[in-house]
């Protein structure tokens, strides 16, 4: 089981996020200010950290570069209410891993805490297998089982980033940032979906089973299993 | 405390400065008046006496004696002084004792003492005398009394004295007025003021037609205050704009919630309820991201992120990120690009604003038009531009596309929150650049971007051209 430190000083949201983290199988700790997160952190060593950058007695950033500069590796998702790219570059370049700007879906969160536990593994695997799907980072080709897929330049870094990911939820933020390098809210909200479309129009051929899932109300999953 | 006030305002205290300089010049020029005169009443009897000697030596030995009984007889004032002596120096006639020794028998006017037969009972009178000896060895003295030049003098003395004190009252009362008027004035001001900072917006410094500095000043302000008060009626107008649209979607929220509580029977029903009402968060929530965004750039003074970006590579990743979409919708979608172009500027701000555009594009042309990407370069500009086969944006909506907010009636029901264009445009003008929105029938957006070294410089001085460039934008 996951443990998961959130630093967070609103007793409202911390109790939803809590709620929302165990009930998927994480084991939580709440701490309400940055002294205190700061000694629980050191403390317990958990897997991945939640920080609020506005804590009362420090700072959210102050505390993740103190534990950098204690050697701590772990990931950390920083949640902000400011959200301009500034605030952002800054969060992440003070040593956290992702940020997410409130107000935020819960379920973007679950998606991000999971995506930072399960970090891709920073293989130099030059083929990627996933299921019946093989992508050649270096031939640039992909297929399934037998059949070969001719997949645009745009597609085959969509499904990179999938296969590297496989069987986690990713959310249409997480791919525009990513994938498309994205800083902003497209106006056209349905992007993602039409190249999420166009791609498993490619891999989901007729009569076989679907790889990729639609997850109601938060984005998409590549499955390896059925 | 009002009393105090006045003393140390500067305009009473200059005033004050201005009375005392004025005695002063007062002063000086009594001296002066003074000694003028007094050297000229003085010369004026000297010749005087000086006539009478020769007049009284010219005359025969036994006409002297009577001559000198006649001239002092007709000076009633006792001013006048005569005596004629023997060459032992006994007096033969005149009111004059004897002959003063310091006076020189040369014809010369002195000042001397005389020794008069009846010594005046005041003091010694200050006398010019002179004294000749005559063909016969006798001495002939003549004097004047000088006394009367002192009296005049100070008679002058005396009535400029009288007119420094009214003077220097009325420089103290004129000082005392202006430092008045100045602080009545300025205490209007003040209160007018505290009218404005109170939130009375239309309220304007006192500015009569004088063209007195205070009125110039006033002047000044008054414009300052027109200009503020536009800029603070047109936020006020974004604000209702911001209500507004954040209405609509909470309106909905609002109501598929109420419908839910009370007639929701079923689980999946009442999840229905919760999506539609999450769905019209996340739009409002979306306005709000959007209008912080805008704020962002447009209050980013900073050109932290800026480098040399290649525009060719923007329209490139943009027309692939667009294409499935345009596709989708039956809308033909091409880029064309002349030359590759480098611009300074911020990568990801560019991205967006072209972005925008094509989204926008897209968005209104109908099933089977087209919409076109090109980039035009030549020595020093380059040229992004965005057409479609769309309705374009007619003459009356051009400007008003560009505020935040505005969506012109045909896009009504068309998603989007409406803070596109507006965001295109602050990125623009973030980069000096300009922003041409082109005749309809068709959609035609330019952005006009400077290149190279050139295009460094405007980015510097983009401030200043920005508000040239939104006037002629318009």
């Amino acid at each position: 089981m996951n443990r998961i430190l959130l630093i967070e000083d609103d007793a409202e949201t911390a109790e939803a996020i809590v709620a929302e983290l165990a009930d998927r199988g994480f084991e939580v700790h709440w701490s309400a200010d940055g002294v205190d997160g700061l000694d629980r952190a050191r403390a317990s060593s958990p897997d991945a950290m939640i920080v609020d950058r506005m804590l009362p007695g420090m700072d959210g950033l102050t505390v993740i570069e103190a534990l950098r500069n204690d050697q701590v590796r772990t990931p950390v998702l920083v949640l902000s209410a400011l959200g301009a790219v500034d605030d952002r570059v800054r969060g992440l370049r003070m040593g956290g891993d992702d940020y997410l700007t409130k107000p935020f879906a819960i379920i973007e969160l679950v998606a991000r805490i999971e995506a930072l536990l399960r970090r891709p593994i920073d293989s130099r695997e030059t083929i990627l297998h996933v299921g019946p799907l093989e992508l050649d980072l270096i031939e640039r080709t992909a297929r399934r089982g037998e059949r070969r897929l001719e997949l645009l330049p745009r597609e085959f870094r969509l499904l990179e980033y999938m296969m590297r990911r496989n069987d986690q939820v990713l959310t249409r933020a997480m791919l525009l940032e990513e994938v498309w390098n994205y800083k902003f809210v497209p106006a056209t909200t349905n992007l993602i979906d039409v190249h999420m479309g166009r791609l498993r129009h490619k891999v989901d051929g007729t009569g076989e089973v679907p790889l990729i899932h639609n997850v109601r109300g938060s984005g998409f999953v590549l499955r390896s299993r059925q | 405390m009002r009393q105090i006030q006045l003393i140390r305002s500067s305009t009473f205290l200059w005033a004050l400065a201005m009375a005392a300089g004025f005695a002063l010049f007062v002063v000086g020029l009594f001296a002066f008046i003074y000694w003028e005169l007094d050297d000229y009443l003085i010369a004026r009897s000297d010749r005087m006496i000086t006539t009478q000697i020769h007049f009284i030596a010219e005359l025969s030995p036994a006409h002297r004696i009577s001559a000198i009984a006649d001239h002092l007889d007709q000076d009633s004032r006792g001013v006048q002084y005569a005596g004629l002596f023997d060459a032992a120096g006994t007096r033969l006639a005149g009111n004059i004792d004897r002959v003063p020794r310091e006076l020189g028998l040369d014809g010369a006017v002195r000042g001397v003492r005389l020794d008069l037969i009846k010594q005046p009972a005041v003091h010694d009178p200050v006398v010019r005398v002179v004294g000749k000896r005559l063909d016969g060895g006798e001495v002939l003295v003549v004097g004047r009394n000088v006394d009367e030049t002192r009296e005049i003098s100070s008679v002058v003395g005396q009535a400029l004295a009288l007119g420094l004190l009214p003077a220097f009252s009325l420089c103290l009362l004129a000082g005392a007025w202006l430092s008045l008027r100045a602080q009545r004035r300025v205490e209007e001001v003040n209160q007018r003021v505290q009218r404005i900072v109170a939130g009375e917006l239309r309220e304007r410094l006192p500015q009569d037609g004088t063209d007195d500095p205070f009125a110039r000043l006033a002047g000044i302000v008054n414009g300052m205050l027109d200009e503020m008060e536009t800029m603070i009626n047109a936020l006020a107008g974004v604000g209702n704009d911001i209500a507004h649209d954040l209405r609509t979607p909470l309106t909905r929220v609002r109501l598929a919630l109420e419908r839910g509580r009370s007639h929701a029977g079923t689980l999946e029903e009442l999840q229905e309820t919760i999506d539609k009402a999450i769905a019209g968060i996340d739009q409002s929530l979306a306005i709000v991201t959007a209008l912080l965004r805008l704020t962002e750039i447009e209050n980013n003074r900073r050109m932290a992120g800026f480098g040399e970006v290649a525009l060719d590579e923007i329209l490139r990743e943009v027309c692939d990120v667009y294409e499935p979409i345009a596709e989708d919708k039956r809308v033909g979608l091409s880029v064309v690009i002349a030359r590759d172009v480098q611009v300074w500027g911020d990568r990801d701000l560019l991205f967006e604003a072209v972005a925008n555009l094509v989204d926008n594009a897209v968005k209104f042309t109908p099933s089977g038009g087209r919409v076109e990407l090109a980039l035009e370069a030549d020595d020093d500009t380059a040229l992004v531009c965005v057409s479609d086969t769309g309705p374009g944006i007619s003459e009356q909506e051009r400007e008003a596309v560009l505020r935040r907010f505005y969506r012109s009636d045909k896009m009504r029901h068309t998603p989007g929150v409406g803070l596109g264009l507006s965001l295109v445009a602050a990125i623009v003008k973030l980069h000096g650049f300009r922003l041409i929105v082109g005749p309809a029938p068709g959609g035609r957006i330019e952005i006009l971007a400077w290149t190279g070294r050139a295009g460094k410089v405007a980015t510097r001085r983009s401030r200043t051209l920005l508000h040239a460039d939104a006037d002629q934008m318009g």
